[in-house]
């Protein structure tokens, strides 16, 4: 079917996806007026103050880069040089260990929040302050007193996570319908049983949307976070290729961070599908 | 300059019964008997570590001839000011540890620490270390008092800044030895290659690494004497070292001081010009620091001993310069300083293209000479003084001394049987201006440009 | 009437803090006894309280004054013997038709097995004509076969009362004419104990053997109670030809028409909150009096329409 609007919108991104390419391509292609200079000089100068030759690299070069990185993914040739996979490996356990903590805290304490008047009156204030405080900001902190660089990071993650999660279970808690609790009230169902299967079913697409905004923050910081912090990961792997100035890596690295993490999203996408109900 | 007496010469035996030159019962006997000059006080000390860091003759002597006596010389003064870790460093048990971690940052004056993994130096003294590159100074300094690194490569003047509580928390730190002097640069934008006057700099956005650095003071130092005040006349950011090659090619500043291969690799790129290198301001300025956390020191002295035994061949084997080309190879890839390895050599062999078209031939643009004088103590604090960094009273000497370890270095020498020496301190010229480390108030008050009435 | 009620409300009230300290009456002094097997019926105008008589018998409101008594005890909350058919059927749209009438059925007997729960719920599916749709979730039901749900699942659990707050009025026509068959149907079946909310007249004939009229509000009280007189076996379908059709729904009409709105402004002097006027509108043998208006036959509720 060539009219179906799925093919269109498809031959369309290619269309665009190429465009850009060429776009790229021209922009950085050719060289500069060979600058005229003594060989023994231009032997220790790069090519980029030779031949005038741009900085930044080509489609073709990131493709090779990203091509070689996909071909060898696990290498390890020493504690400061590894392969993308595992760098990737080391930022999604980061946010997978960070964030599950997360999911563990704000389920219950949003559902407290969510249930009690007094405890979300109670707790406001601080869920106030302490959610717009830039992840980041929290790293010094952890830094001094976890005294752990990895733990520091999994905090950051923790902390990152856990307001969007936290805020979400409480809202969708606090705004199940009143019509099923009173069915579940008339049915006489225990604490237990109400939390478990009225209130959390009926939450569950809110909080999902919840999990789902913060995985999406968790990966953003998480690159931020090893960049700072070092080590390994894939922000440590942008940090070292900056260092080297070696663009063409760091795009490499971007669009892998871009790749895992929509790959991310669209997991939780998944499961929000599956816990979604049509009313 | 005697040699009979010279600790370092391979082919003398080092007698722990009766003097090193045969005409004492003691060593004690033999030291006294000599005058109380510098150097020849400093040879009886050398000695005493050498002894204590290599107690086999043999070893020593194979040492010796492997390094040369003059690398060892200057290699072995860095165990000097530890006088703590004599006792430690003679001992000669069994490693407590053999796995560590040092944390390093990705430039050259790392060079010994680094290169130690690569060019097996540590693997020698059956240490399994890891070499950890690390984000900033800042991260370096977390991760060494949290314990995650066993030792550290930091900038010669936090350890101070850190004990005296300035931007931070007063911890008290302490410094085993300096690590490289010299190697580093002014570097400005290719754009302003006709200003090479200071005084033309009015306006300009100069970067370093850290606030509290040898650069900080260096370029302060440099601006003030051509009449900049760095205060108001230019701006002065601390930007990380990997952001300010792309910073002067974005044009977000006109240069930076900044430590290699930061500055060869904006030439390289062909974004800027080494106007002058750090040497031209002060010549064997110190820089970096190797830090060791004082746990570490009293808890595994076996391994601490190994482990500086590791950085002083290492430190030997880069201060000779025939090894730099290979030294370079070793730490250029990914692993390590990550740069291509023409950068890196252009570094360490002082070969290197300035920008302008020149080849110019430097061989000490980079040195690794570890000792640290409490002298280079004063006059950093001076300028943390100068530049308004710390406030008030300053006691010079006293926080010099517990900084550089030099009550430590005291100890050592009355335990070879010397008076404690009153010189730990020589005076140099910055800029040809001399400097008197028994004055640094009158040094501090013959400047126009400071930060203090 | 001398038999003892299976509920009897007794001097309820229901009043809401106004702004500016008041208080707003929403009815007072309520007395409703309903018998076991009976099927009563509330009319009233929207704002009469009605809802709030049918919240407080569930136990999901809780009454300002007065009690609420079931067999002889008072009630303290929602209980399983007071089964509730909300008017937006309020099924848990996560849960399949099943799901939802299994979950009412293992609150009711929470020891019994998977496959009892499940063959007692399919029971009361299959009353309700939904076999075969056990699988479906709400989303994919008509409204009808919601609302069929929903009363699936209030009778699983067998309770003392039924509790239909409009359970049809979102319904269209035909759905609801249907619906009104299966629960009559029912009721009859099982000599279940109704009490049902509405301001459909035609549903109140059908389906009550009392239907309660509630003055409008605020301060709203029972203006009176009238008996059905019409048979037992009724049909929809044919039910205008009976004499007493047009009797019993003209008084109904005329009452929801003006007297809902003057008695409350002007209730009668007389009146016993515990015992209010119980009428039988219905096709007199011969006439008494002469018909002259609807007002006249407004205020004679036994009198008959004119047969043509």
């Amino acid at each position: 079917m060539i009219n179906s609007l799925p093919l269109r919108a498809g031959i369309l991104s290619v269309v665009l996806f190429g465009l850009f390419l060429l776009a790229w391509h021209l922009a950085v292609s050719g060289t500069g007026p060979t600058v005229e200079m003594d060989p023994a000089y231009a032997a220790l100068m790069g090519q980029a103050a030779v031949q005038g030759k741009s900085a930044m690299p080509g489609p073709m070069d990131v493709a090779a880069t990203l091509w070689g990185h996909l071909s060898d993914p696990f290498y390890v040739r020493g504690t400061n040089d590894m392969g993308l996979g595992i760098q990737l490996g080391h930022s999604i356990l980061r946010v997978a260990l960070g964030y599950f903590l997360a999911v563990a805290v704000a389920i219950p304490v949003g559902f407290l929040i969510g249930m009690s008047p007094l405890m979300s009156r109670a707790l406001d204030p601080f869920i106030q302050v302490m959610k717009p405080i830039s992840p980041l900001a929290w790293m010094p902190l952890a830094l001094y007193t976890i005294k752990d660089s990895g733990l520091s990071a999994i905090f950051v993650i923790f902390i990152c996570s856990l307001w969007p999660m936290l805020i979400n279970t409480a809202f969708g808690v606090a705004s199940v319908r009143k019509e099923w609790l009173n069915v579940a009230r008339t049915l006489e169902v225990g604490a237990f049983r109400r939390a478990f299967l009225v209130i959390l079913p009926a939450a569950a697409p809110t909080i999902l949307t919840g999990m789902r905004i913060s995985i999406g923050i968790a990966w953003l910081v998480i690159v931020a976070a090893e960049m700072l912090v070092g080590g390994t990961g894939i922000g440590y792997f942008v940090w070292n290729e900056w260092n080297n100035l070696s663009i063409t890596n760091v795009i490499t690295a971007i669009v892998a961070i871009g790749v895992v993490g929509m790959i991310l999203d669209q997991i939780l996408a998944r499961i929000a599908r599956l816990v979604s109900f049509p009313e | 300059m005697s040699t009979f007496d010279d600790p370092f010469d391979p082919s003398r035996r080092l007698s722990h019964a009766g003097c090193s030159c045969g005409q004492h019962k003691s060593q004690a006997e033999h030291d006294s008997a000599l005058a109380s000059d510098e150097g020849r006080l400093s040879r009886v000390v050398e000695s005493a570590a050498m002894r204590a860091l290599f107690p086999n003759d043999l070893t020593r002597r194979n040492f010796l001839r492997a390094v040369g006596s003059s690398a060892a010389t200057a290699a072995i003064a860095s165990v000097l000011p530890l006088g703590m870790a004599a006792d430690a460093l003679a001992s000669t048990g069994p490693l407590e540890k053999t796995n560590l971690k040092i944390g390093f940052i990705p430039i050259t004056c790392a060079t010994p620490i680094i290169m130690a993994h690569p060019m097996g130096f540590y693997a020698k003294q059956n240490l399994n270390v890891e070499v950890v590159k690390t984000a900033g100074w800042a991260v370096i300094r977390d991760k060494t008092l949290n314990e995650e690194y066993d030792a550290a490569h930091m900038l010669s003047p936090m350890p101070l800044a850190i004990t005296i509580g300035a931007g931070s928390n007063p911890i008290p730190y302490t410094m085993p030895a300096v690590e490289n002097v010299n190697g580093q640069a002014i570097t400005l934008a290719m754009k302003h290659k006709d200003k090479r006057d200071p005084k033309q700099w009015k306006g300009f956005r100069l970067a370093i690494p850290f606030d509290y650095s040898m650069h900080n003071y260096l370029l302060r130092y440099y601006l003030a004497e051509a009449g900049l005040d760095p205060d108001t006349d230019v701006q002065i950011r601390a930007v990380p070292p990997p952001d300010m090659v792309a910073n002067l090619r974005a044009d977000n500043i006109d240069g930076f001081l900044a430590p290699d291969p930061v500055n060869q690799r904006a030439v390289y790129d062909g974004v800027g010009f080494i106007h002058i290198l750090s040497k031209e301001i002060w010549d064997r300025h110190p820089c970096c620091a190797f830090a060791a956390s004082q746990k570490f020191v009293t808890e595994m002295p076996n391994t601490y001993a190994a482990l500086l035994r590791a950085i002083i061949e290492s430190t030997a084997y880069a201060s000779k310069a025939e090894n730099r080309k290979e030294i370079a190879e070793a730490i250029a890839p990914t692993n390590y300083l990550n740069q291509p390895v023409t950068v890196v050599e252009q570094v360490l062999t002082g070969t290197f293209a300035d920008g302008l078209g020149n080849v110019r031939q430097v061989p000490d643009r980079i040195d690794f000479d570890p000792f640290p004088w409490e002298s280079f103590a004063v006059w950093i604090l001076t300028q943390m003084k100068r530049w308004g960094q710390i406030k008030g009273e300053v006691d010079y000497t006293s926080l010099a001394r517990q900084v550089f370890l030099a009550t430590d270095a005291a100890r050592l020498m009355k335990e070879a049987g010397l008076e404690a020496p009153e010189t730990t301190e020589k005076s140099f010229s910055v800029m040809g201006k001399p400097f008197d480390p028994a004055d640094p108030e009158g040094y501090l008050a013959s400047f126009p440009i400071k930060r203090v009435s | 009437m001398t038999e003892k009620p299976l509920i009897s409300i007794e001097a309820v009230a229901r009043r809401y803090p106004a702004p500016g300290g008041n208080e707003t009456v929403i009815f007072e002094d309520l007395w409703l006894p309903i018998r076991r097997g009976e099927f009563v019926c509330m009319i009233g105008h929207s704002g009469c309280g009605k809802t709030t008589v049918l919240n407080i018998l569930a136990g999901l409101e809780a009454p300002s004054d007065g009690a609420v008594i079931v067999d002889g005890r008072e009630i303290g909350g929602p209980s399983l013997d007071r089964a509730v058919i909300f008017q937006s059927h309020a099924l848990l749209p996560w849960r399949t038709v099943l799901g939802n009438v299994a979950f009412a059925v293992k609150s009711r007997w929470p020891a019994k097995g998977k496959d009892w729960i499940e063959k007692q719920a399919k029971r009361f599916i299959s009353l309700v004509g939904l076999e075969g749709a056990e699988r479906k979730r709400p989303a994919e039901l008509s409204g009808g076969m919601k609302q069929r749900v929903g009363i699936a699942r209030a009778l699983s659990i067998e309770p003392k009362i039924l509790l239909m707050d409009e359970p049809f009025s979102a319904l269209d026509a035909l759905t609801r004419g249907t619906l009104q068959d299966e629960v009559r149907r029912i009721c009859l079946e099982t000599g279940q104990t109704t009490f049902m909310i509405t301001h459909d007249v035609d549903e109140a004939m059908y389906l009550a053997d009392r239907i309660v009229l509630m003055t409008n509000g605020p301060n709203a009280h029972v203006a009176e109670i009238v008996e059905n007189p019409l048979p037992r076996d009724r049909s929809r379908t044919d039910l205008h030809r009976h004499p007493h059709y047009y009797p019993l729904r003209n008084h109904l009409i005329d009452f929801l028409v003006t007297r809902s709105r003057t008695l409350r402004d002007a209730p009668a002097a007389d009146r016993d909150p515990r015992n209010p006027p119980v009428v039988r509108p219905h096709a007199a043998p011969e006439p008494v009096a002469p018909i002259s208006s609807d007002q006249a036959s407004a205020q004679h509720p036994s009198m008959t329409r004119r047969v043509p």
